[in-house]
Formats: C-alpha cells, sequence, structure tokens
C-alpha cells in the first residue's frame, strides 16, 4: 500500500519540482565589483540577465536598448555620458547555462570627478516563454568616487525606477535599506517586490559565476524574498550579509505590450553591504 | 550674566560647532588633464561646495611653488610643475587633505 501511495506521488513530485525551478526570479545585473571607490579607476562591468541566488542560470540578453551614467559631484549639473561605445557581446555561464551577455570596461575618464555616479541600463525586452510575455528590467547601480556624494537620493525620471533613501553605495551589514517605488515619477502603492541577494559572484574575466555559491537557502522562499512595498510605495530591507543585494519591483504598468505580447516593465536597483571590520 | 545662563547660551552653540565639524569632511581629488595641466576637485563629504577654499602647491622642500582658491564649480587648474611636488587643500584645521604628485593620473 505505501509503495503504491509512493508511485502515484512520484510523478506529482517531479512536477512540482519543474514547477518550482521555472519560478525562480529574473534579475538584471548591472555589476562592478566595488560600488565605494576611494578614487577614480578604470570600472568593468558585466550586463548579465540571470537568477542570482540559487545557480545563477543565466539567459540571452538582447542588444542594449540604452546603456550610460549620470554623475554628479556634491550639488553641481548632472552630466550625462552614453556608455553603448563600450558594450562587448560576450557568452556568460552560469550554472548549467551558456547565454548571450555584455561587458563594458568603462575607461577611467569617465568615472574621474569625485561624485556619484548612477549607471543606467535599459535592456531589450526578454521573451519569458513559460509565461507567454516580455520582461524589461530598467536597472540601476550605483558607483562613489571619494566619499562626496551628488544626487544619489534623486529620481533620474525613468519611466519606472528604485529611488533610493540611504546611500545604496554605503551599507553596514545588519543595517537596512531604503527606497520608494515610482512609476511615471509616482509612488506605487503595495508594489510587488522581489528581493535577491548575488550569491555567485560574477568572475567578470572568465565570463561566468562563480560555481560555488556564499548561503545556502533553507527553502525556496528563501532564494528570492517576495514583499510588497507599503501604502506610500516605499520599500525597506534588512542587509544581513555582505556583497550585493537587488531590489525588483516587478510589472509597474499594467498597459504595456511589446510585439502583440504583455510587457512587464521592472525597475531594479542594486546595493552593496560591507562587513563592518577592522 | 549668571554664568548658569551663559552656560545655557554657550551651549547649544558649541553643539552646533560640534556638530558642523562631524557631519563633513574635505575632500579633493586631482587628475592631469591633455594639454599638460592639473585639474584639482574639492568638496566636502555633505555634498557641500569648496568655492573659495585654498589650494597650494609645494616643491619637495615645502617651498610653495603656486597657490589659488577652488572656483564656484569647486575647481582649481595650474600648470603641471616641472619638479616633484604636492598639493595641499586646506579647508581648515582637520579639513586639510594632502596629495602627492606623483598619484595624480590622467
Amino acid at each position: 500500500m505505501v509503495a503504491t501511495l509512493k508511485n502515484k506521488l512520484l510523478p506529482g513530485l517531479l512536477l512540482a519540482g519543474l514547477a518550482s525551478t521555472t519560478a525562480y526570479a529574473h534579475f538584471q545585473l548591472l555589476y562592478t565589483p566595488e560600488a565605494a571607490l576611494k578614487e577614480s579607476a578604470a570600472l568593468p562591468f558585466a550586463l548579465v540577465f540571470s537568477h542570482p541566488f540559487d545557480s545563477g542560470f543565466t539567459m540571452d540578453m538582447g542588444k542594449p536598448e540604452a546603456f550610460y551614467v549620470v554623475g554628479q559631484r556634491g550639488d553641481a549639473e548632472k552630466k550625462t555620458t552614453d556608455l553603448m561605445q563600450y558594450l562587448e557581446p560576450i557568452q556568460w555561464s552560469g550554472g548549467d547555462s551558456k547565454a548571450a551577455a555584455y561587458l563594458a570596461h568603462l575607461p577611467r575618464s569617465v568615472t574621474r570627478s569625485l561624485g556619484d555616479y548612477t549607471f543606467v541600463l535599459r535592456p531589450a525586452p526578454y521573451y519569458e516563454k513559460s509565461e507567454d510575455k516580455y520582461i524589461q528590467q530598467i536597472t540601476k547601480t550605483m558607483v562613489n568616487i571619494g566619499g562626496l556624494p551628488g544626487g544619489w537620493d534623486e529620481p533620474l525620471g525613468l519611466p519606472v525606477e528604485v529611488v533610493p533613501l540611504d546611500k545604496p553605495y554605503a551599507n553596514w551589514v545588519g543595517g537596512v535599506f531604503r527606497a520608494v517605488v515610482l512609476s511615471n515619477g509616482k509612488p506605487v502603492p503595495h508594489a510587488e517586490i522581489e528581493i535577491e541577494y548575488l550569491n555567485h559572484e560574477p568572475q567578470i574575466e572568465a565570463h561566468r559565476f562563480d560555481p560555488q555559491g556564499k548561503a545556502t537557502a533553507p527553502q525556496d522562499a528563501f532564494s528570492t524574498l517576495s514583499i510588497r512595498a507599503d501604502a506610500m510605495g516605499q520599500v525597506i530591507i534588512g542587509l544581513p550579509k555582505a556583497g550585493w543585494w537587488a531590489i525588483c519591483a516587478l510589472n509597474l504598468d499594467d498597459h504595456l505590450k511589446y510585439k502583440g505580447k504583455e510587457l512587464s516593465l521592472d525597475a531594479v536597483l542594486w546595493i552593496k553591504a560591507a562587513d563592518m571590520k577592522k | 550674566m549668571k554664568r548658569q545662563t551663559l552656560a545655557l547660551i554657550l551651549l547649544p552653540l558649541a553643539l552646533t560647532a560640534a556638530a558642523v565639524a562631524c557631519a563633513h569632511n574635505a575632500l579633493c581629488s586631482c587628475f592631469e588633464n591633455d594639454n599638460g595641466t592639473i585639474t584639482c576637485e574639492g568638496g566636502f563629504s555633505d555634498g557641500g561646495k569648496a568655492v573659495g577654499v585654498p589650494l597650494h602647491v609645494f616643491d619637495a622642500a615645502g617651498k610653495v611653488l603656486l597657490e589659488g582658491v577652488m572656483s564656484k564649480d569647486s575647481n582649481f587648474t595650474f600648470p603641471k610643475p616641472k619638479v616633484p611636488f604636492r598639493v595641499e587643500f586646506n579647508a581648515g584645521e582637520g579639513h586639510i587633505v594632502k596629495i602627492d604628485g606623483r598619484d595624480i593620473e590622467k
């Protein structure tokens, strides 16, 4: 009797296993090793579309629609620099997968002044077969040079964006990070949010993720932390481990279509936490 | 004036002064331009400008080679000295940034 029951359950369990695999959240990476630099340097970037916590499983990226940086020293005027010329198509390995991604080796001149630099990536929409829809994640990564701030807390006027209330590049492990989710410049009450830790560190020159993760989730719900913004569109997350964390606000405009299909327009913000040590 | 009253007046002033001194650090960074000049940019860690902050360039013996003040854009540009030099951005006591000329890159 027990054996029969097991046999009946087994196909169901296998299906459940598959279902949970496809439920992993997609995150657009806009990765550079350091967020807070003492002085300007040539910065390497990896642009990869992946599942950063679980396996580093990677999906094909099309040619980005936009890639640029907005820099500001103190309250001086903002300066926008287009970075499309630096994009270099590559194949990136993650988990058991290999997919189209991009690198960008930016010269020191791009971030030569002190201040805040918000890197913005608008990737090509990605077709997600399992949901028969397109996903486009407008992604921001912020880097600071020399400790002089400049506009880190200001929206950039993107169609959708996660705007920091704390400096994304200056966070201690154990602290909290706050941000507001905006769509067309207005806060999005109760926005659907996913949080992931960049568990498999990118090895830029090897075009791959470190196969060894830094943490293990006790159960699936811990890989992607699904939360809601509050009634003001504000998100607060804890930062329990050093490294990069991503906040992704999902489907911030209900009415968008791309090639006749639904388009989920998401906003991603990457933030970095540092250990407090001597 | 009673001593206690004076303390009550002075205490908030002292606290304000302390708060100002702790809340920001002086920051300065220099780079070499293509035309052989050097530009130094200044500011404070609270985002404040460094307009009018004096900047001195010394040779190895400590002799002043040139001096100037930060512009309205918190910049100061000068011809690169032909001898070893260092830059001192002086925003007051505890707010001095020293930069060795050998560390200044393009």
